[in-house]
Formats: structure tokens, C-alpha cells, sequence
């Protein structure tokens, strides 16, 4: 397996562009590990840990372009290659066949434009989205890493306006039936949603979606919208538009605790808001929120359940009783060695939602991103006792995407768990989004299969646990991915707590036959 | 109390996107069947720190 690099001087990607590329560059046949970015010296370190900086790359300078893989030869580079200038860098024009340099210049050319989404550096995000607003356009930022008073300033700007500022940070919006950034595809119903996670607001979404009715509009603000420097503008003038839109009958709000002050503030809006609100605050007092009018959820799965009772219907999940039958009948036949989990997720929110439900039957679970500090993993690729890693993390996505979109930083992983004979339960997340990877499940389905024949030939039972999010709307169809892992063997739970609960009864059973 | 008659406008009209930066969320609005325009942004001066700065002071970075 040789490195093989290709150099384009003077070309510039920008850099969510050059991570979407570097999935598709890994994806390609003969790529065993690659890259795609500005040969700047934060990535020139990347390769350098890598052994993948050859002179050439680091001679380059920020200006360059660089992709560069170990592959299996320099024909199967070349076609990867050819076939990304191809699909990622071919220019995206309007049906005249004008490029656009800028928003000014797009909304000239496109007056009934309305909407516009934002993904450039963190550093240049006010600008660009000052040029937006004044342009008349709603905004979705994606862009991270903006400092908090450039949200407040954005922010301030856009209820002057009565625009919309979703994000930055906003990795889910659903306008008009749209799915936005890192959305699902859903139905559309009488549910507006506004909130703060992104994963929250997919979560319920896809599980309102599933229960045959929908959502008029999905705001998502931002994970910082809430703090108090920014005071939840964005929520605020959310509710305002969703109690006064006719196709909204009931608001939902998804985030985690408020900063005090914002809270104050919030739960005046719900008391005075004469539509129906469920509100799921993590963290929140039961008794505060229904002092307020509002309809308390105490987690995802029951904002759903809630949201569904305001119309007569339910999300029918296994009970307590049900979850531990299963687990015991799973149980069996699993060797007395074996009794520890492994989670091996894509999203944080369901890995910390996960541990939360582990923790007070298990006992501590060791992670890259722990509950508590003393249990963080001193290698995150080592793991210990019962361990869940979030591959979203910082660590595996420098230089890399999000495993959404890339799900090559997560695989390994399966095999070298499935290897340890103290392992009896794996649990793994798929999410389903337009510009996520279109064989999330595909892609990892023969090592699933592999470990199992592997642990079956060493006289283990390896008990694999997965949970889409996502639905049957969206471009991967949930149910399509769903039967892929079912066919394999995987036991697939309607949700991540259901999951994270079966594989918490299974070590308990475990542990207690031990 | 806040203006919310242009977004209820928003929420009443076809959604016509524009994209500043990767294009792959306009290609993923597209394969929705929505009118994605795309914006080809590159940073001020090449991503040129210096420069940028040099130019800011000369008025001619807008």
C-alpha cells in the first residue's frame, strides 16, 4: 500500500467542503486511509501523526490544495480523483448557468430567494450573515466556533428585522417541509418545534414522522441560543412565529437547561402562549415548567409521547417488563466470560443520554466524553469494563467529518471490540440525514457479520444493539437500513433509550449469573 | 413584542435557498426538489491574515 497525493497550487475549498470530500475520497475502491484539505499546518500535522506528510505536501503552502491516500495503486487514486472533481467541485450554478461570489450577488440574480444557509469559518460568520440579513434573508448558520458575542450581535440584528437567525451551531432546521443542514425528511403536521439540539429536535421529529402525523416548522436556534450572553433571542422570537402560525396547533421546545435568566424569561412566553406547549428542558424542574403552563416532558422519548398525547395518539415503546424478558431471553447462550458493553456511537447527545441510563444499574461507564471526569478514557481507543465512545468528538474529526457523514472513523472499532472475550453487547447509532452517507448501515454490515462469525468460531455470543435515527422519508429509508441490520442479527430498538436500557438489563442478567 | 410577519410570510412562500459555502447541503436541498442557488464563498484575501488586515486599514475589504 503505497501514498499517493495530488496538488492543485493555488485552488481554494472551503473547509466543510474539503471534509465532505475527504468521505467520499475514503468511500472510493483501494482507499484504505485519505485525506482532502488546505495543506495548512494544523492538517500538515494531521499527516505528519499519519506518516502520510511527504516533502512535497509539506513544502506546499496554505494557498494549496492537497488529497492524498494510502491506496492499493495509482490507477484506482486516479479514478478517485477524477471521480471527486467530478461529483464535489463541480460548480453548483442557477439554471442560467451563473456562479455566484456572493449572497449579494445571488439574491440580485434571484430575487424570490428567502432562505440562507451559512457554512464558512467561524471567524467569518458575523459578516456573512450581516450581508444576509440585510439582503431580507432568513438564515440557517452551520458554521461552529463563533464567538458568543458575534451570536448576540447576529441575533439582535435579526429580530430588529424579523428574520430568523437559526444557529450558528445549528445542525438541524426543517422549513416548509425542507430538510436543512443535517435534518431528517418528515412528514409535515400540526407540531412546531424550536430548539436548541439538534438531535432532540430529529429525535422527536423522526418519532412524530413514525406516528403518522408531522411537524408544520423545526427551528432549531443553535446549542448556544439558551446561555445567558445570547438570552435565548432566537427561541423567543420562535415561539412568537409558531404561536402565530395557523398550520402550528402545538409547540414543542427541545433543550438543555437554560441559563437562569433565560428561563425566567421563557416560561413567561409559555405561561402567556395560548397554543399548547410540551416542554422538555433536561434538567428542569417537573413542578417550575407546569407552574407555567407548560406540558413537562422528563426526556426525549416522552416529549414525543407527550406531543402525541395532545392528539389522541401514543408511541408505543417496550415496557420495563417487556425490555427485561427480552434481555434475559438474549442472554442466552452468551459465555460466563463475557460481561461487559461497548457503545460505539456517531451522536454525543445519545451517547450522554445512553450513560445516563446505564450508570445507576452498571455502576460507572468509562468514555472519551464521561459523565464524570474520573472515568474518562487515557486512550480512547482502548476502552475498559463497560466503555461508550462518541466518534464525533473533536479527537476523530480533526481533519476528518463528522461519522454522520463519514462513518469510516467508527469502523475499526467494531472488529477490535468484537475481538475482546470479555465483550457480550455492542451497541451502535446510524443517522439519516440528505447529506449524510447514503449506506450508513451497508457500509459496516460485513464487519457486524464478521464479528459475529468470529466470536460464534471462538464459542462467544456477540449481541450487537442498533438505533436509526431518521425516517422512512429520508433518501437512506429507515426501514430499508433497519432490515439490513435485523437480517444480519442485530437487535434494532425503536429508540436509543430502549436500546441503551436492553443493553444495560443484559449485563445486569450477566453479571448477576456470574 | 416582535415582528413575526415576515417569517409567517417565510412559512407561506416556496422555499428558494441560498448557499454560501459547501456545496453538498445545496445538492442535498436539490435532491429534495428545492431551488438551491449556490454561493461560491472564499475568504477575504485568500484566507490571507496579513493581508486582510492591510486591507481592512486601506478601506478596501468590505
Amino acid at each position: 500500500m503505497a501514498i499517493y497525493v495530488k496538488i492543485e497550487k493555488n485552488r481554494y475549498i472551503d473547509s466543510l467542503q474539503t471534509l465532505f470530500t475527504t468521505a467520499l475520497l475514503n468511500d472510493h475502491e483501494g482507499i484504505e486511509i485519505g485525506y482532502v484539505n488546505m495543506a495548512n499546518t494544523a492538517f500538515k500535522e494531521v499527516l505528519r501523526k499519519e506518516e502520510m506528510l511527504l516533502p512535497e505536501i509539506e513544502a506546499l503552502s496554505d494557498a494549496d490544495f492537497v488529497m492524498v491516500a494510502r491506496c492499493t495503486s495509482q490507477k484506482l487514486f486516479d479514478e478517485a480523483v477524477a471521480a471527486i472533481n467530478k461529483d464535489a467541485f463541480s460548480v453548483s450554478t442557477d439554471r442560467s448557468g451563473t456562479s455566484f461570489r456572493t449572497i449579494q450577488e445571488a439574491k440580485a440574480g434571484h430575487p424570490e430567494a428567502n432562505i440562507c444557509t451559512i457554512a464558512v469559518p467561524g471567524e467569518y460568520v458575523l459578516e456573512e450573515v450581516v450581508k444576509a440579513l440585510d439582503a431580507g434573508l432568513h438564515c440557517v448558520v452551520f458554521s461552529n466556533n463563533v464567538p458568543l458575542e458575534d451570536e448576540r450581535k447576529m441575533k439582535e440584528l435579526a429580530v430588529e428585522k424579523g428574520l430568523l437567525c437559526m444557529g450558528p451551531d445549528c445542525g438541524v432546521a426543517n422549513i416548509n417541509g425542507a430538510a436543512l443542514v443535517l435534518a431528517s425528511i418528515n412528514n409535515r403536521g400540526p407540531f412546531g418545534i424550536c430548539g436548541a439540539s439538534g438531535t432532540g429536535i430529529q429525535h422527536v421529529a423522526a418519532i412524530l414522522h413514525e406516528c403518522e402525523t408531522g411537524i408544520s416548522q423545526a427551528i432549531g436556534t443553535g446549542g448556544n441560543d439558551l446561555k445567558e450572553p445570547v438570552g435565548g433571542l432566537m427561541m423567543q422570537l420562535g415561539i412568537s412565529a409558531l404561536e402565530a402560525d395557523p398550520d402550528t396547533k402545538y409547540i414543542i421546545l427541545i433543550s438543555r437547561k437554560p441559563a437562569d435568566s433565560v428561563l425566567e424569561v421563557l416560561l413567561k412566553k409559555i405561561g402567556s402562549c395560548k397554543k399548547p406547549v410540551v416542554v422538555f428542558f433536561m434538567g428542569c424542574d417537573k413542578a417550575l415548567i407546569e407552574k407555567h403552563g407548560g406540558i413537562f416532558a422528563s426526556n426525549l422519548d416522552d416529549c414525543a409521547e407527550k406531543a402525541l398525547n395532545l392528539i389522541g395518539k401514543t408511541f408505543s415503546l417496550d415496557t420495563e417488563q417487556e425490555i427485561r424478558a427480552l434481555a434475559g431471553k438474549i442472554a442466552e447462550g452468551v459465555n460466563p466470560k463475557q460481561k461487559y458493553l461497548r457503545g460505539l456511537y456517531t451522536g454525543g447527545t445519545y451517547m450522554d443520554e445512553a450513560m445516563r441510563t446505564m450508570e445507576p444499574v452498571l455502576g460507572p461507564v468509562w468514555s472519551n466524553a464521561p459523565l464524570k471526569s474520573q472515568f474518562k478514557l487515557e486512550n480512547s481507543s482502548v476502552s475498559k469494563e463497560n466503555t461508550c465512545v462518541d466518534y464525533g468528538e473533536e479527537e476523530f474529526t480533526k481533519g476528518r467529518p463528522h461519522p454522520a457523514i463519514d462513518p469510516s472513523v467508527r469502523r475499526p472499532a467494531i472488529l477490535k471490540e468484537a475481538g475482546d472475550p470479555e465483550v457480550a453487547v455492542i451497541l451502535l447509532d446510524f443517522i439519516l440525514t440528505p447529506p449524510g452517507h447514503m449506506e450508513p448501515v451497508g457500509y459496516v454490515l460485513d464487519d457486524i457479520k464478521t464479528a459475529m462469525d468470529m466470536a460464534k468460531a471462538e464459542g462467544r455470543k456477540l449481541v450487537f444493539i442498533g438505533t436509526i435515527l431518521g425516517t422512512d422519508a429520508d433518501l437512506q429509508n429507515k426501514k430499508e437500513q433497519s432490515e439490513k441490520l435485523q437480517e444480519a442479527g442485530v437487535v434494532v430498538c425503536k429508540t436509543n433509550h430502549t436500546a441503551s436500557r436492553l443493553a444495560t438489563e443484559i449485563i445486569k442478567i450477566l453479571k448477576e449469573r456470574a | 413584542m416582535m415582528d413575526i410577519g415576515k417569517i409567517l410570510d417565510l412559512f407561506k412562500s416556496e422555499l428558494v435557498v441560498i448557499n454560501v459555502g459547501s456545496h453538498t447541503f445545496a445538492s442535498a436541498l436539490e435532491k429534495q426538489g428545492y431551488t438551491a442557488v449556490q454561493v461560491d464563498w472564499v475568504p477575504p484575501a485568500g484566507g490571507d491574515k496579513k493581508l486582510q488586515e492591510i486591507l481592512k486599514i486601506m478601506g478596501g475589504l468590505h
